[in-house]
């Protein structure tokens, strides 16, 4: 018997989902194999035991604010798209007064005009490479959070 | 609850729902909310954890009714999502510190068993506590597994579709599982 037939055997078996010919099967096999059979008794009682563990129930007062638990949830993340397109525009409207400000005064030096200039786009170069990545990463992930 | 809803099935409702009434997607969540609870609960180990995720489960379900097929049955398309966002917070590190500490007790601790009851299971002996702290050392994946068969109590093929993985592999996943839990359980005796 192929390893891979032992343990589907094996699986069906305890979870009494094996057919007749394949209980006679297995009965053969475990006569000659004492790991088989010590297996089957170790997982025949796991299985026992787990089907004896109860959970408790909730109280219907739980249960009751579990929707507005939902609606609370959804109401918080409409605020905070809204919350952080606002920051995003608060931002980037100060970032572009600061710059024009740095850059359109008279009294900077333009050397250190260039060297903003510079570290600033490096700063976006980072930055889009940062969130491509991310992107790529969130698009590849091994487990999706939500398969349609 | 109106009660046209409650003879609807959920493939209906769900038909309801792409066309934004609200109302028939409560009606799904009143149906669905406590099996995601409950699930999520088994998974996690933590009953914080577990109203969050669930809840979210319901959330990206309404979110993502329009690609809804409707002829997967809906129970199955909704216990993925969960399972899905369930494995990513796992991945993530993200189990609340309560549920690390109780982990990280009965690593230290000699003889903590006891003290890793969980509270909502209904009863309890030593032999029950010891197999449900060993399952909650399983990995995601070994976890998933032991509770879709154990404490679901799915069928193969069921568990195959949910995790998206061959009829094979289910018996193969499930016969590790269990060896691990045998395992630990050795272990925790000796």
């Amino acid at each position: 018997m192929s390893e891979e037939r032992k343990k589907e055997l094996l699986m069906k078996v305890v979870d009494k989902l094996a057919t007749e010919d394949e209980e006679k099967e297995f009965a053969e096999y475990i006569k000659s194999d004492s790991v088989l059979e010590e297996e089957y008794k170790s997982f025949r009682e796991i299985k026992e035991v787990t089907d004896t563990i109860k959970f408790k129930d909730l109280p219907d007062s739980y249960w009751e604010g579990y929707w507005n638990g939902i609606y609370n949830r959804l109401e918080r993340g409409i605020g905070w798209i809204f919350f952080s397109i606002g920051a995003i525009i608060l931002l980037a409207f100060g970032a572009y007064h600061l710059l024009m400000d740095f850059f359109l005064s008279e009294t900077v030096p333009l050397l250190l005009k260039i060297g903003v200039a510079i570290g600033s786009l490096g700063l976006i170069i980072l930055l889009v490479s940062i969130i491509r990545e991310m992107i790529f990463a969130r698009k590849h992930e091994r487990y999706k959070e939500v398969r349609y | 609850m109106d009660d046209r809803y409650k003879e609807c099935s959920d493939e209906t409702l769900m038909e309801l729902t792409k066309n934004n009434d609200t109302q028939a997607f409560k009606a799904l969540v009143e149906r669905y909310g406590r099996m995601a609870y409950s699930l999520a609960l088994k998974l996690l180990g933590d009953p914080a954890d577990a109203q969050d995720l669930s809840q979210e489960a319901i959330i990206r379900a309404y979110k993502a009714r329009k690609k809804y097929d409707p002829e997967r049955p809906f129970a199955a398309w909704f216990k993925t999502i969960l399972i899905n966002l369930i494995r990513n917070h796992v991945k993530k590190g993200k189990v609340r510190g309560n549920y690390k500490r109780r982990i990280q007790a009965e690593h230290n601790a000699v003889g903590a068993d006891l003290a890793v009851t969980p509270d909502y299971i209904l009863e309890s002996n030593r032999r029950k506590e010891s197999v449900w702290a060993a399952i909650n050392k399983l990995s995601i994946e070994h976890r998933e597994i032991i509770v879709l068969r154990h404490f679901e109590d799915l069928s193969y093929e069921d568990i195959a579709e949910l995790l998206d993985i061959p009829l094979g592999s289910v018996m193969s996943r499930l016969y590790y599982a269990r060896k691990k839990l045998k395992k630990i359980l050795g272990s925790e005796s000796e």
